[in-house]
């Protein structure tokens, strides 16, 4: 990444889009709109001392939406530009209500309010799409409640959970756990509010809410101490609730009894019938830096069979089987339920014992299906390329590189589904390729004249 | 004949994409949509079967 930024025949053009490509191959026109990011990339440095002070907090999808960020915001901390961008959705003064802190906090003086979209033409020779894959929505299989269960996650969402910059920094902390967690901390806030507000009521009175409220008659108390006692009506719930919380949080731990289920979205006649080829790696994958983390940690991946197809691949599964817990079950989930402590219950056929299971685990990962981008369509649209069945770009079976339309290539997960080495040799050969279409050969000049 | 190229989207494959062809000698624009490039590999902690980095 870091190559790219500095290249100098690179031009990176990040937070843009494509909207319109005429002409034909060797003389392509191409119209691209640069997005305000509301900071001027040549004068940001990345220190992110703006972000700092910004009262909005957003939804990190870098982090699968379990963590924040703030309305002003890097993708991720090593991203490459490392130019801050303003969300014109969450920003405060985008919004048209007063703020402005990181226009104060800005050293470089980079803020820019007034910044509008940059309409940007090139003229190009051939076109790499690249556009990549989106990962299948699990909550459209009712049976695994992927929308209603806390500890069933995504295996992206589990990456993240993984990561030492994620969002638990590396735990597998139970979303469950996290949620309760986060719900204590709000009560808390509640709670010391209330507790200022009696305080004061108790200074002014003399006298304890306690004790006043035992003795407390609505017909003859005065206005204040109705307001007084109103105030302390919602905070004694207010205590219990906490109370309660705090007690389920003491048996918080983190998630030891992983499973992981395979095919979610794939090789399934519903939605895609196709293999997405590496989910069954990324779970064995996923089981085994768990297990690195902390040695307790027990995983079963349920699967019909597992796909390890390439070099070193089976000998890595057979390695996690023999050195990190894993156990690899013959079986499709019929139905995730819950359980007691919030624990998902895995309801499956296990065919190997000819036994209906039902089984209870602290997290479960669904391995979803690399499904075509749902901009794919508006893509294919501007191209002038076609799509295949699937959605994904239709290539030729002679040149499986080549769209449908001379000048366009294809490659990595927008092709079809593939890991990351099938991903990084196709983009070689679509690099390949495009040169071939700018480069005057002998034979070409004999085709023309 | 024009030579500068376009690759669009700037995950795993569109970045080895830009980085070979600039290598060549070509111009390279790369357009992303989101404000970085990485993708979905820089979402990922480690890579199979060597667990390296991902980033």
């Amino acid at each position: 990444m870091l190559d790219v930024g500095r290249h100098p025949n690179i031009e990176l053009m990040a937070y843009s889009e494509v909207e319109q490509v005429e002409g034909s191959a060797g003389c392509f026109k191409v119209r691209v709109r640069r997005k305000a990011r509301y900071v001027d990339e040549d004068k940001c440095t990345g220190c992110g001392a703006c972000r700092e002070k910004c009262p909005t907090d957003v939804l990190d999808m870098y982090n699968e939406g379990h963590s924040t960020r703030k309305a002003i915001y890097s993708w991720f901390a090593q991203g490459i530009p490392s130019t801050h961008t303003i969300d014109p959705d969450h920003c405060r003064v985008l919004q048209g209500k007063k703020c402005g802190v990181c226009q104060k906090r800005c050293e470089a003086g980079a803020i820019d309010f007034e910044q509008k979209d940059k309409i940007v033409d090139l003229d190009i020779g051939a076109i790499i799409v690249a556009t990549g894959y989106t990962v299948f929505d699990p909550g459209k299989i009712p049976e695994y409640r992927y929308r209603d269960l806390p500890n069933v996650v995504t295996a992206v969402e589990f990456e993240r959970f993984l990561s030492a910059s994620g969002p638990t920094h590396g735990h597998i902390d139970r979303p469950s756990d996290i949620l309760a967690r986060r719900e204590i901390a709000d009560l808390e806030k509640e709670e010391s509010r209330l507790q200022k507000t009696l305080a004061r009521y108790e200074e002014k009175a003399g006298a304890t809410s306690q004790s006043v409220f035992e003795t407390f008659a609505a017909e003859t108390a005065t206005p204040e101490q109705q307001q007084w006692m109103e105030k302390y009506r919602e905070y004694l719930p207010l205590t219990e609730k906490l109370a309660a919380l705090r007690s389920k949080a003491e048996g918080f731990a983190t998630a030891k009894r992983l499973a992981f289920i395979q095919c979610v979205g794939s090789r399934d006649l519903r939605f895609y019938p196709f293999c997405s080829g590496f989910c069954c790696m990324h779970s064995i994958k996923e089981a085994i830096i768990a297990h690195e983390h902390e040695n307790a940690t027990t995983s079963v991946i349920f699967g019909m069979d597992i796909r390890a197809v390439g070099k070193g691949f089976d000998e890595y599964k057979v390695r996690g089987g023999n050195k990190s817990n894993i156990t690899y079950r013959r079986s499709r989930v019929a139905e995730i339920v819950n359980g007691p402590n919030d624990n998902p219950v895995l309801v499956y056929e296990d065919t190997q014992q000819q036994k209906v299971v039902r089984e209870d685990f602290d997290l479960v990962i669904l391995a979803t299906a690399c499904a075509p981008n749902e901009g794919m369509k508006d893509m294919a649209a501007i191209l002038g390329i076609e799509l295949n069945r699937f959605g994904f770009f239709k290539t030729r079976p002679e040149n499986p590189l080549d769209t449908t339309r001379e000048g366009i290539f294809v490659c990595g997960c927008a092709h079809s589904p593939m890991d990351i080495p099938e991903s990084v040799a196709q983009a070689s050969s679509a690099a390949s390729r495009a040169v071939q279409t700018v480069t005057v050969t002998p034979a070409k000049l004999l085709k023309i004249s | 004949m024009n030579k500068d190229m376009l690759v669009i989207g700037g995950g795993i494959a569109g970045i080895q994409s830009s980085l070979d062809l600039a290598e060549m000698g070509f111009k390279v624009y790369l357009v992303e949509r989101l404000p970085s490039i990485g993708g979905k590999m820089a979402q990922l902690d480690k890579t199979f079967p060597t667990n390296d980095c991902a980033i």
